[in-house]
């Protein structure tokens, strides 16, 4: 059984009310008032479903009563219907313009007063199912903002201690959720990744998606400097599992630091710019796929290209070139390189002075999208590293380990390195590689380790990589060299070797392959 | 790898020239196993032409030192290089290992 609704009848004269409470008191609970002011009150207190309401009151009519009712945030709603002696058509008028529903002349006809009160209250109820329906997508986009800018980083500068660049991102959400993202990350001691992108629709699922694509990079990244096999990877599991159709318009760029060597990969993304020093401007057009999510099985191109001190790389979401003034002109690649070519700020100064610009051209109309701008700025030219390198392949055979300790003696020697360099290296590669040509495989194919080495002035690196079964040598608790010769086991000491006689030892398992990282210091 | 063998009283010093690896170990095993077998009690390992020496071949190191205070004999090893020396320092062989800087010292040792 419902609950009945409850009625409030206001008029200063009791047998009207007694009147009204006759023909209603059956079907609803009817609430009387006899004065505007008690009327308030009694609204206020536990608002009802609807009104009855007399016009000509003493102390305040009925007028004022509505006008109070309907300013009120808890009685706005309530269907009020005037009640009233007068039948000159201007008080009607004037009954609804302060948003009576109805307007009834006394003296009341029964079933008239019913039927109307019936359909009202039928109204009501249908206008609360359909607020409460709005509340809860308001509710719902609202969830979708808080994942999508919870995922967002937004401490700046993010590293105060690197002085060779400087990097800026804004997002502002539209009023509905756009989905739009960015995210920047370094990959390794010197490269940086920058990410952009937008994701179709809007709300929760937007935002989820998002935060999927934007986890699933840097997931990716994490073991894979190629912005091309990154994004591939990435459209390769959103696009395998993609029952709601979503994508995302993706740009990928991974910077060096220190040289400024830029590679990125464009997928169905606005093109960005570089500003450069000399206030050139350059579009990187190049595009490189389709949208992520789409497509099975694309494989996406990369492009490389150099910024040099003070260049600046803008990346920015299609909310800023799309942004509509009242007259719904888009703001337009066209606008935004004008004003390009006149800015020469820091990327903080930029991103917001862009925002400012497309804000100030869509003054008065509601942003549609999502506004997003990532600005990042090499701030020192780092002299070009003269790096060498050396690549060696060898077999899996324990014979192959003295060609390369031979062909690694050769390289340090050529490059004037202290005996003891090569001699610590040597060490390093007979026992990684004897490890993993004895205990790495499991099939008797012919397999092949990479091993390549880089020198800098102050480093070398070397990565060891085996297709072999997935082992990380480092995880495991090293040999108690305390005992004594009688305890002693020979178990764990070639890690222990390797790890002590290099500065810093890394592992990752890369797709099918252990990559073992090694650095000496030099300098 | 080459190991040549001489005497000094009861005492065999073996010098080794070369790496002491993976694929090295090996033939310093059979090598030493042969002097022990042959009565040696006494050795003493020669590193000063030595160049490096991995985890393979601190194993054959740890084997003979077993073996030969398991029968009442000793190795001792002299002239380490600075590389060699630091993989003795790691391991902690420097320790559990009777280590000289000459081979006069080492003799002195026994």
């Amino acid at each position: 059984m419902t609950e009945k609704f409850t009625i409030l009848a206001v008029d200063d004269t009791p047998e009207n009310l007694d009147v009204v409470k006759g023909i209603l008191g059956s079907d609803y609970i009817v609430k009387a008032a006899t004065s505007g002011p008690m009327a308030l009150k009694i609204a206020e207190k536990q608002p009802p479903d609807l009104i009855l309401l007399d016009i000509m009151m003493p102390d305040m009519d009925g007028y004022e009563v509505c006008r109070r009712l309907k300013e009120n945030e808890l009685t706005k709603d309530v269907p009020v219907i005037f009640l009233t002696a007068m039948d000159q058509t201007t008080d009607e008028a004037q009954g609804f313009e302060l948003g009576a529903a109805d307007y009834m002349t006394k003296p009341v006809n029964p079933p008239i007063l019913k039927a109307r009160v019936a359909t009202h209250l039928a109204l009501k109820s249908s206008m609360d199912q359909i607020r409460k329906h709005k509340d809860r997508m308001q509710q719902e986009l609202n969830v979708g903002r808080d994942i999508q800018m919870s995922m967002l980083p937004v401490d700046f500068p993010p590293y105060p201690d690197r002085k060779e660049f400087s990097i800026h991102a804004l997002l502002k959400p539209a009023r509905e959720v756009g989905g739009d993202f960015y995210d920047f990350f370094f990959v390794s001691d010197d490269e940086i990744c920058l990410v952009l992108g937008d994701v179709s629709g809007k709300g929760v699922p937007a935002a989820l998606f998002m935060a999927v694509t934007k986890t699933m990079i840097k997931t990716q990244a994490a073991d894979d400097s190629s912005p091309a096999s990154i994004v591939t990877r990435v459209n390769e599991e959103l696009s395998a599992d993609n029952p709601a159709c979503m994508f995302v318009t993706l740009f990928v760029a991974i910077v060096n630091v220190r040289s400024g060597e830029l590679r990125f990969t464009n997928a169905g993304h606005n093109p960005p710019y570089i500003l450069r020093h000399d206030g050139k401007l350059d579009c990187l057009d190049q595009r490189h796929g389709p949208i992520i999510g789409a497509v099975e099985g694309v494989a996406y191109r990369e492009d490389q290209i150099e910024i040099g001190e003070k260049d600046t790389l803008l990346l920015f979401t299609d909310g800023v070139t799309e942004a509509m003034d009242t007259s719904n002109q888009l703001y337009s690649e066209a606008r935004l390189e004008e004003f390009l070519k006149k800015s020469d700020n820091t990327p903080e100064q930029l991103t917001v002075a862009v925002l400012d610009a497309v804000e100030q051209f869509a003054t008065g109309a509601e942003q549609a999208d999502d506004i997003t701008i990532l600005a990042f700025r090499i701030e020192q030219a780092t002299e070009k590293v003269r790096v060498d390198e050396l690549h060696l392949v060898a077999a899996t055979n324990l014979t192959e380990i003295e060609r390369i300790n031979t062909e690694f003696t050769t390289f340090a020697e050529e490059h004037g390195f202290a005996a003891g360099i090569a001699q610590k290296v040597c060490i390093v590669f007979d026992d990684l590689l004897n490890n993993i040509i004895s205990y790495g495989f499991s099939d008797d194919e012919e397999h092949q380790i990479n091993i390549d080495v880089s020198v800098t002035s102050e480093q070398l690196v070397v990565t060891v990589a085996d297709d072999g079964m997935p082992f990380n040598p480092f995880d495991r608790v090293g040999p108690d060299t305390s005992l004594s010769l009688e305890e002693r086991d020979i178990g764990g000491l070639g890690v222990l070797l390797v790890t002590e006689l290099m500065d810093q030892c890394s592992y990752q398992r890369r797709r099918d392959r252990n990559v073992v990282t090694l650095v000496m210091n030099l300098a | 790898m080459e190991i040549s063998v001489t005497e000094s009283g009861d005492v065999r010093i073996l010098s080794f020239q070369g790496n002491l690896d993976t694929n090295t170990s090996p033939q310093a095993e059979s090598e030493i196993n042969g002097l022990i077998e042959a009565g040696s009690q006494k050795l003493l390992i020669n590193f000063e032409k030595l160049d490096y020496i991995s985890s393979a071949g601190l194993r054959i190191l740890l084997a003979t030192a077993k073996k030969l205070k398991a029968s009442q004999g000793d190795l001792k090893i002299c002239c380490l290089n600075e590389t060699v020396q630091e993989v003795f320092d790691i391991s902690g062989f420097a320790t559990i290992l009777s280590v000289s800087k000459t081979e006069e010292d080492a003799l002195g040792a026994f």
